[in-house]
């Protein structure tokens, strides 16, 4: 049994105090059996008593976590994206519940390429037994400098002009998961655009019009995927159809079917993954869709080895394969990557031919369900990208 | 430093020193075979460990190659722990009757009381869904489920795992396997939930429901669950697993360097629980016989074998810490070609029984989830002392135990024994031969006469002989002079003429083996003797000093 105790104190007191401790647990083994030893030592120790009480670091950590994860309500940090291409985006949220499961949120951010963002939102979770949540939210967003190529799957690099767009967003969603693995969701938004497209030197369509659409979004998705945010298993087949409204005169409404496909395929014991995607867009009918709402390739959740809206036709094809491996199970994700996809004016023109592809190497930071940190080095026949996200990839 | 201290500390260094000399090396009560607990414990209070804090200072901030280690300090005089708040010796010590092993700490058909049950509390903490109820007879249970898909897996480990560590000797709760009907249950007007909002709120038929379709539904609708009884006394936080609490007076030894916590790198390693986290513990300050003190449960031992609260044991689970920087940097410039055994073991995967094999298993580099203090202070001595527990289950103990899941599948039943004994027996060869094996000295008759645990295990063949040097003891001044030197080619030595006959004499007997199969049996072990009334009385022993 220890018959001392331990001396931690500072020198030179710790020494002092260590010796009278000395001192002390000497006279006491002076005792004629081991358990008066003992005894003593635990005499010594209910005169200094004290209730725990946390240290510095650990206030301060507890503090922390208290802040941004026990107690959602409040001021926090998001690095969200304004709009694609606008880069390196900061930004501050405050979030307050106002019921138990619902509350009201307004943020801001703001890129290095000055787009920014701001938006209120007020989101309610959890009802018919944790199936149903629903947001209502509004906003404006303001892109400051969009860069435009023009239509085709052929257009040419380099500088381009770019053009500025302003978005004023009001609507509602909700998302509705009747079984672990069904999604289904809906939208409806009343969208008002306006763009500078002064500077532009190819054909844009829609170019000034500044239309105000009623945007109307409904989706059915087979979702095994842990999560959206992060996963290395199962996979999402889901359409999407959207119906733009024109509100003034109609000319420019059009409807738009997206196709997603993704499956993650484990291999060695989650010691790598294959990760494929394929993606279709295509606008129905004959519509004419003004060139900022236009489909496009080329972006960090697209062609990553292009800029963003590199190409731009009603209908797109996208395809993706990721080689990944895991350094850390828990927290660390590599790939290797490559995409390839086309626009086409019209769907039948959706084959494999003249795809355009990039290659790169990524590096993931994640959590369970959800991947805070996503760098992607990606290089196309235009050159190196580098992209940086808060979100996977797919 | 001022001269008036530097003086002041000398003479104090010199007082102590002169008494410390005076000190006896034994004293009449030697070997305790019960820790005191002296002083009342009635002023603790609760605290709760941050499991997030504890995470990061665990995975980040703690030294995983401690320089410091030392012999562990709760162990007395012949190198055993004496039974605690913390532990009590059961297998090995004395014989377990089948009932005892099987039961655990449960009482004989005494589970939760059929009839109509009260929600009385969510669950807490923990990923695994449940919630306390009160049963008809007014006591209070907390349910666990198994995770959909993987029915038996959950509750059979808990309960499993429970039995098992009981049998070891540390403070289990009170469980049982059961069957829950939804229609049995209504919620009280306690029973609050946790909202995103951090405010709690009542459960509602909702909140059931969402529990329920995280669970294991059989055919039948019900549920197959674990009722735990609520643990007697007052309810204090889990314990950590290094330092002293400050409000508890009879918590003199570091956590650290108390062995029957050093030793879960060993028990933990045999039944792979990987979770070994302050989380997972509990202290309860209870009273008996007039005094307070506090009782430590290894609360949740429910994350062992192959399988967790919501499935199977991550792929790497026991073969590697959450984060190890060194793989992380190899795994990434080799594009994961780094490989590491977890991703060759050979696993027989059943859904009740998860990701477990002996065969890959090596109890050296067993790892829980994160670096726990305890175990990586474990040195050779006390995974010796764990090894002879595991070594005392025979294999009819460990299939009874495993028994004590009630799996429908015989197949999974026996791979879950199997694997058991194959990793007890990787235990064995491990760390019984690593060091001096000797035990169970006794000296009768002018005979020393001892064993030697791992040839009886046998993990190692017997040396070609054995020596025994021979020395009066002087228990004030803790000199020894030589008596003499005798050999044996077995456990069996005579002693020299000349040993002192008069009570309350002491002899020391330094033992190590002769052309060893291991080199480590050449360090002797000390036996320290005391002439009484009956004869020689062990009361030392030092293996590793």
């Amino acid at each position: 049994m220890r018959a001392l105790s331990r001396i931690t104190a500072r020198w030179p007191l710790g020494a002092l105090s260590g010796a009278l401790v000395l001192a002390a647990s000497v006279t006491a083994s002076a005792q004629e059996n081991r358990a008066d030893v003992v005894a003593d030592e635990q005499r010594q120790k209910a005169g200094t008593l004290t209730p725990w009480t946390p240290g510095r670091v650990e206030s301060m950590v507890i503090k922390l976590k208290q802040d941004l994860i026990d107690s959602p309500s409040g001021v926090y940090p998001t690095f969200d994206s304004v709009y694609s291409g606008g880069g390196f985006t900061l930004g501050a949220g405050y979030r307050q519940y106002y019921t138990p499961t619902t509350f009201w949120n307004v943020k801001g951010m703001y890129s290095f390429k000055g787009y920014n963002l701001i938006e209120g939102s007020t989101t309610s979770q959890g009802w018919l037994g944790g199936r149903l949540d629903w947001t209502a939210y509004g906003g404006r967003r303001d892109a400051t400098e969009v860069e435009y190529y023009g239509l085709g799957n052929d257009t040419a690099g380099g500088d381009v002009p770019t053009f500025r767009m302003t978005q004023l967003y009001i609507g509602a969603s909700t998302e509705y998961r009747p079984v672990r693995w069904l999604r289904a969701t809906g939208d409806a938004a009343y969208e008002s655009y306006e763009d500078e497209p002064e500077d532009l030197t190819s054909f844009a369509p829609g170019a000034s019009a500044n239309p105000d659409f009623l945007h109307l979004r409904g989706g059915l998705a087979y979702d095994s995927r842990r999560s959206p945010g992060y996963t290395r298993t199962g996979g999402m087949y889901g359409a999407t159809l959207h119906a733009y409204i024109d509100q003034d005169d109609g000319t420019h409404s059009f409807e738009r079917l997206d196709l997603d496909a993704v499956q993650h395929i484990p291999i060695g014991r989650e010691t790598w993954a294959i990760s494929l995607r394929g993606r279709v867009q295509t606008t129905l009918g004959d519509d004419d869709v003004p060139y900022f709402l236009m489909p496009s390739v080329g972006g960090g959740h697209s062609l990553r080895g292009y800029s963003s809206f590199r190409w731009r036709e009603p209908h797109t094809l996208l395809t993706s394969a990721e080689w990944r491996w895991f350094p850390n199970l828990e927290g660390i994700d590599m790939a290797l990557f490559a995409d390839a996809g086309k626009v086409a004016p019209e769907l039948d023109g959706l084959d494999f031919k003249d795809m355009h592809t990039d290659y790169g190497i990524g590096f993931r930071m994640h959590g369970l369900l959800s991947t805070p940190l996503r760098v992607d080095f990606a290089r196309g026949s235009e050159g190196w990208h580098l992209n940086f996200a808060g979100s996977a990839a797919f | 430093m001022k001269p008036a201290v530097i003086v002041l500390f000398c003479l104090c260094f010199s007082v102590a020193s002169a008494a410390r000399n005076d000190a006896p090396k034994f004293y009449d009560d030697d070997p305790l075979i019960v820790e005191p607990i002296t002083q009342d414990a009635s002023g603790a209070v609760e605290r709760e460990i941050d499991l997030f804090f504890d995470l990061l200072m665990n995975t980040f901030a703690l030294d995983r190659t401690p320089v410091d280690v030392v012999r562990a300090q709760n162990v007395n005089t012949i190198d055993e722990v004496p039974d605690s708040g913390w532990f009590t010796n059961r297998v090995l010590k004395r014989a377990i009757t089948p009932d005892e092993l099987t039961m655990g700490p449960a009482r004989a058909g005494d589970g939760p009381a059929e009839g109509p049950w009260v929600i009385v509390a969510a669950k807490s903490a923990g990923a695994a869904p449940g919630f306390t109820v009160r049963d008809a007879e007014g006591e209070t249970w907390f349910i666990q489920f198994d995770s959909p898909g993987y029915g038996e897996a959950a509750t059979g480990a808990v309960v499993v795992a429970n039995r098992l560590f009981h049998a070891i000797g540390y403070w289990q709760v009170d469980q049982y396997i059961s069957v829950l009907r939804p229609e049995r249950l209504t919620i009280g007007e306690t029973a609050r939930m946790r909202r995103p909002s951090g405010e709690k709120t009542r459960m509602t038929k909702d909140d059931l429901a969402a529990i329920f379709a995280n669970a294991d539904r059989r055919q039948d609708g019900s549920y197959r669950i674990v009722a735990a009884r609520a643990v007697p006394g007052r309810t204090l936080g889990g314990f950590a697993y290094s330092g002293t609490r400050s409000d508890d007076p009879n918590d003199i030894v570091p956590h650290e360097h108390r062995r029957e916590l050093r030793a879960l790198k060993v028990f933990g390693a045999w039944a792979n629980l990987v979770d070994l986290k302050a989380g997972n513990t509990l202290d309860t300050v209870i009273t008996e016989n007039g005094r307070s003190h506090i009782r430590h449960y290894l609360q949740d031992v429910g994350s062992g074998f192959g399988i967790g609260a919501n499935g199977p044991h991550r792929w790497d689970e026991g073969f590697e810490y959450l984060y190890e920087g060194d793989k992380v940097w190899k795994r990434a410039v080799s594009f994961g070609f780094y490989r590491q055994p977890w991703q060759s073991a050979d696993y027989y995967e059943f859904d009740s029984i998860g990701r477990f094999e002996s065969d890959v298993f090596d109890p050296r580099t067993w790892k829980s989830r994160v670096p726990m203090a305890a175990e990586l202070h474990a040195r050779d001595d006390d995974a010796f002392w764990a090894a002879r527990r595991v070594m005392a289950f025979t294999d009819e103990m460990i299939r009874a135990i495993v028994h004590t899941g009630q799996y429908s599948d015989a197949a999974a039943e026996a791979h879950l024994a199997k694997t058991l004994i194959g990793r007890k027996q990787k235990i064995l060869q491990a760390y019984l031969p690593a060091i001096n094996p000797i035990t169970d000295p006794a000296l009768t008759g002018g005979t020393l006469t001892f064993g030697n645990a791992a040839v009886e295990a046998g993990v190692a063949t017997a040396p070609r002989g054995y020596s025994a040097r021979w020395f009066r003891f002087d228990n004030r001044s803790r000199a020894s002079s030589s008596i003499g030197e005798t050999t044996a080619d077995a456990a069996r030595i005579a002693a020299p003429g000349g040993l002192p006959s008069a009570a309350g004499t002491f002899i020391k007997v330094d033992v190590s083996a002769i052309d060893p199969p291991h080199e480590s049996w050449k360090r002797p072990v000390s036996m320290y003797f005391r002439q009484t009334d009956g004869g020689w009385k062990l009361v030392g022993l030092e293996r590793m000093p």
